[in-house]
């Protein structure tokens, strides 16, 4: 469980994060998600006391995350697949690591099985792709056997396979009950992994909610093909349906997709496509996200 | 907390370049080499008194010290730095949220790391460059040093293991530094300044600048901790203090610029009071002495100020009279160690004239000592008494018999009380007991805790009244061709005598083989002997006056001459010597009167007044008739050509008005630290006599003629004598220092 209380950060003048509150819950895949520059990293640094807040409170099992004693068994991150010496093995990296929490050798081995560098745990990580020191991050993170894990951007640098992988691993920790915050600024990616999201712009949150609500809420009309499309549309729009022709087919708003069926069946219309429709996701984010993005230059980011 | 030390631990030792970090420091090593076979090549291209002027290079450590230093401070550096450079640092801050905490979990493995391989560096380093140097290690230089040092040297060992223990501090200022920089290059650059350039910097301050803040530089504290003999002002304390001042200061910043913003306050104000605490214990004042006295600039370096004291140290109270000061004060270049005081001859030598004269002999000395001086109240020139009633004298006769003894002493009195009548009460006190309680009172009002002395001639005389009076003071005593006050008459003639033969001899050889000598050809004893001999039953006029010299008269005229030939190679005092005898042999005595008189204004010699007024006192003359006789038994035993000359000196005692004030008495050994003796050929026994009243003291014999070998500036001999004044280091028994070869 991460709790987020009234959180504000300034760099300066800049406000990065804005009296932000939000609950992470066991046992679910929450997204995190923002543009790049909505604050989403800061708001991770001030949850693993790498940042000091202006006001408010980030707790971690309901304790500020610099009064842990040994952190790792409680929170796993990876904020940064880069933030390692080039010179380390792999195992001596994770060795390092697991030694500052009192965690025991062996768990080095069993999270490197578990990431699939188990062949490489002898070589120094200088010589690593970005796809190998994303899987390395992720076994520092695991390395405690958390109940909480924090990843930023993990699919970053990962090729297919490597993030299936990652979904995967979200889902399963997930499973087991544990409290998994991922941040992304891919809202695609997030539909096909998160239970919950929660969304931020320009340091304020925007949207915390199942994803499930998310999708429904940006529902954009049925895609119907029929013979007698005209008759259709009609009928359609007696039943209180807003329809325009669209691409050969219709675009049918107001009305499910069950209700358009039955219409056409009461009318023996032959449909040869019955789609219904969401907005991208991707564009369903920017609607979102908007106004709250600081510079038109950042939406293509 | 444990566990954040190990994994810092494993950190430091999962990484191959620290490893290559730490065998750059070989370089150190070879560095230290380096420099010693440069300076062995150079030494070797010298020789003589050159090789004196070479500056120590210590332990050896010199020249590759910074270099180790950098690479234990770039080590401590990069354990920070190359996390921040990699981004390690946030993972690391997230597996160790307390920052604090985190940074200094790095201190044990570095400190480990650094103490180990810090000892093993700093031991080969000594260790190559004295095997380079080799025997040349053991040449004592003019500034008391030897060109190296072995480990066996007392302090040498300590100073390693301190220069080693250093290794972890400057790893932790490199931390530090690191911790607030961030940058590996900056924080190297930073390095390079702090331990490279700034005492680079520091040499090019002017005097005393330079020594001040080079003091301060890290390179140069070991040394001053262990109060080694190398460059630095700083008392051990201090020099501890400031020492771990450098990683406080740092780790105090590092602690501060890692902390979470606004977390910083509390390391702040604990490495900041801890720093103040240190630079306290820095700052306090060293033992430098709190004198009331106050000086003025009286010619050259030389200052000046003035000391009251009693007339008559048996009546404290009674009426004072101001005894004139001086001194070449410390300059500053090394930690001061206290007053050297040096005590002239005669008696009735004023020190202060020896300073101004030979003030320059001192420069190797002032570097960790004030010299200071005096004009002691029996200067002949002082004024009191007047200068020429002083200056002149009864001419001495030896008495055949009771008679003859009485007349004299009627005749001495008669000329002491012409001088007493001036001051009786002043003319009482000239004993080097008084002397030597005016140099307490002196010392008193320097503030000084102790003296070393370096005492002249006579002034051994006062040394050993003052050391037998105040032992407690004494830290060292250092005595030049120095008057042997306490051997007794039997003893002082056989050496005397011993040295005037020696003498007579060499005047002799060299008068067979040069044609500067007047008797070349003839046997200059046989001709001696017989024109005393002669003189002694029917005197030789000098020519159109109604002087004749006697036998002993041509004795006490010639002995200076004969003692002292003069510069080598032309020896024209023993050239005069055998011009004079060849013309009194003709019957003239004239050539010896007119140098005579040249100096004294006197035909004869005179027993000086001003000699006697200090002789006399200071128990130098016979006690009674009685031992008058056994001396002059004695006397005619020991000496073919000079017997009689001997008695000279303590005939002109004999009836003399002032009490014996200042009778010698034994040392008290057991409170004295070893002295050091320095004698020319003539002097040598009287100073080994001397100095072996105290255990454990050693003379250094000066292989020529001469008197008092510190003023006029023998190198080797000061040499010896800054070594023992500076470090208490005694040359080994029998060191012979040869003369300067002529070029």
């Amino acid at each position: 469980m991460i709790e987020v209380t009234g959180l504000t950060m300034r760099y300066g003048e800049a406000l990065a994060v804005d009296d932000l509150t939000f609950v992470v819950k066991p046992g679910l895949v929450t997204g995190f998600l923002g543009v790049n520059g909505a604050g989403k990293s800061t708001t991770m640094r001030v949850i693993l006391g790498l940042e000091a807040p202006d006001s408010g409170t980030a707790l971690v099992g309901g304790r500020p995350y610099g009064s842990l004693k040994e952190p790792m068994r409680e929170v796993g991150a990876l904020l940064d697949a880069g933030a390692v010496h080039g010179g380390r093995t792999a195992a001596a990296h994770l060795w390092c690591l697991a030694r500052s929490n009192g965690i025991g050798r062996g768990r080095v081995g069993e999270v490197l099985e578990q990431v699939g560098l188990a062949e490489v745990a002898g070589r120094r990580i200088a010589g690593f792709s970005l796809g190998m020191r994303q899987r390395l991050g992720v076994a520092a993170a695991l390395l405690g056997d958390p109940g909480v894990l924090m990843f930023d951007e993990p699919v970053n640098g990962l090729d297919p396979e490597g993030i299936r992988w990652i979904r995967e691993l979200m889902r399963l920790l997930a499973g087991e009950g544990r409290t998994v915050l991922v941040s992304s600024h891919l809202m695609g990616e997030m539909a096909l992994t998160a239970d919950h999201v929660v969304v931020i712009g320009r340091g304020r949150l925007i949207a915390d909610t199942t994803m499930s609500e998310m999708l429904e809420r940006f529902q954009r009309g049925v895609l119907v093909r029929a013979a007698a499309q005209r008759t259709l549309a009609d009928v359609l729009r007696v039943d209180g349906a807003s329809v325009c022709e669209e691409d050969g087919g219709l675009s049918v708003s107001g009305l499910s997709a069950t209700r358009i069926g039955e219409l056409a069946l009461s009318r023996g219309i032959a449909l040869s496509e019955l789609t219904p429709r969401s907005a991208s996701l991707e564009e369903a984010f920017m609607e979102l996200t908007e106004e709250s993005v600081e510079f038109g230059a950042g939406r293509a980011a | 907390m444990i566990d954040a030390i190990v994994s810092e631990w494993l950190k430091l030792r999962s990484l191959r370049s620290n490893l290559y970090l730490l065998a750059f420091s070989v370089l150190a090593v070879l560095l230290c080499a380096g420099l010693a076979f440069m300076v062995s090549r150079s030494f070797d291209n010298q020789a003589g008194d050159e090789r004196l002027v070479f500056t120590s290079i210590g332990a050896g450590l010199g020249a590759g010290l910074p270099v180790a230093y950098f690479v234990m401070a770039a080590l401590g550096a990069l354990s920070i730095t190359s996390e921040h450079a990699t981004g390690l640092i946030r993972t690391s801050l997230v597996a160790v949220p307390r920052r604090q905490l985190f940074l200094f979990a790095k201190i044990p493995a570095l400190a480990a790391v650094t103490l180990v391989a810090g000892e093993v560096l700093v031991f080969a380093m000594h260790v190559a460059a004295q095997a380079v140097l080799g025997d040349r290690a053991g040449q004592v230089l003019l500034d008391g040093r030897t060109l190296g040092v072995s480990l066996t040297d007392p302090g040498v060992a300590a100073e390693l293991l301190v220069a080693g223990a250093v290794m972890p501090l400057v790893a932790m200022v490199g931390l530090g530094l690191g911790a607030v920089i961030r940058s590996t290059a900056g924080s190297l650059v930073a390095l390079i300044m702090v331990l490279f350039v700034l005492p680079v910097v520091a040499q090019t301050l002017p005097s005393p600048w330079r020594s001040r803040i080079g003091s301060f530089m890290v390179e140069n504290l070991p040394n001053q901790i262990v109060a080694g003999d190398g460059p630095g002002i700083l008392p051990p304390l201090a020099a501890l203090a400031l020492l771990l001042a450098y990683p406080v200061v740092a780790l105090t910043a590092g602690a501060v610029a890692i902390a979470v913003r606004g977390r910083g306050i509390r390391p702040l104000v604990v490495g900041g009071l801890l720093a103040a605490l240190l630079a306290a214990v820095t700052a306090i004042p060293s033992s430098a002495a709190a004198s009331a006295l106050s000086w003025k600039a009286c010619g050259g370096d030389l200052e000046c100020a003035s000391v009251q004291v009693p007339v008559n140290w048996s009546k404290p109270s009674g009426r004072k009279i101001s005894i004139r000061i001086a001194r070449l004060p410390a300059t500053g270049t090394h930690r001061r160690i206290g007053a050297v005081f040096t005590v002239p001859g005669g008696p009735g030598g004023s020190g202060i004239d020896d300073l101004k004269k030979s003030g320059g002999n001192f420069t190797q000395l002032r570097q960790q000592f004030d010299v200071i001086t005096l004009e002691p109240r029996n200067t002949t020139d002082l004024g009191v008494i007047p200068f020429d009633c002083f200056a002149t004298g009864a001419w001495i006769t030896v008495p055949d018999n009771r008679p003859e003894y009485d007349r004299l002493a009627a005749k001495n009195r008669q000329y002491a009380e012409q001088c007493r009548k001036a001051d009786p009460e002043y003319f009482d006190n000239l004993d080097s007991g008084s002397v030597a309680r005016d140099i307490e009172a002196i010392r008193v009002a320097l503030g000084e805790e102790k003296l070393s002395f370096l005492a002249t001639s006579y002034g051994g005389v006062v040394a050993t009244t003052y050391a037998r009076l105040f032992p407690g003071a004494v830290r060292a005593v250092y005595v030049d061709g120095g008057v042997d006050h306490l051997a007794d008459h039997a003893t002082d003639l056989r050496m005397r005598y011993a040295a005037i033969e020696g003498q007579f001899t060499r005047l002799s050889a060299w008068c067979a083989s040069s044609d500067a000598c007047a008797l070349r050809g003839r046997d200059v004893g046989a001709v001696w002997r017989d024109l005393t001999a002669a003189a002694d039953r029917s005197p030789v006029p000098v020519k159109e006056t109604q002087v004749a010299y006697s036998g002993f008269d041509f004795k006490v005229a010639a002995a200076p001459d004969v003692i002292s030939p003069g510069p080598a190679p032309d020896f024209p005092n023993w050239q005069r010597f055998a011009r004079v005898v060849d013309q009194a042999v003709k019957g003239d005595a004239s050539g010896f009167a007119d140098y005579v008189e040249q100096a004294t204004k006197s035909k004869k010699v005179p027993s000086f007044r001003g000699m006697d007024a200090t002789h006399c006192t200071d128990g130098l003359g016979f006690a009674s008739y009685e031992e008058f006789q056994q001396v002059k038994a004695l006397d005619q035993q020991l000496s073919p050509n000079f017997a009689g000359n001997e008695l000279w000196h303590p005939l002109g005692c004999v009836g003399w008005p002032a009490p014996v004030t200042n009778p010698a008495k034994p040392l008290p050994a057991d409170r004295l630290p070893p002295f050091l003796g320095a004698g020319t050929w003539t002097d040598h026994a009287d100073v080994a006599d001397t100095v072996s009243r105290v255990p454990g003291s050693s003379t250094v014999r000066y292989n020529g003629s001469g008197h008092g070998l510190y003023l006029t500036g023998n190198q080797c001999t000061i040499s010896y004598a800054n070594r023992y004044l500076t470090f208490l280091r005694l040359p080994a028994k029998g060191t012979v220092c040869e003369p300067p070869t002529i070029k």
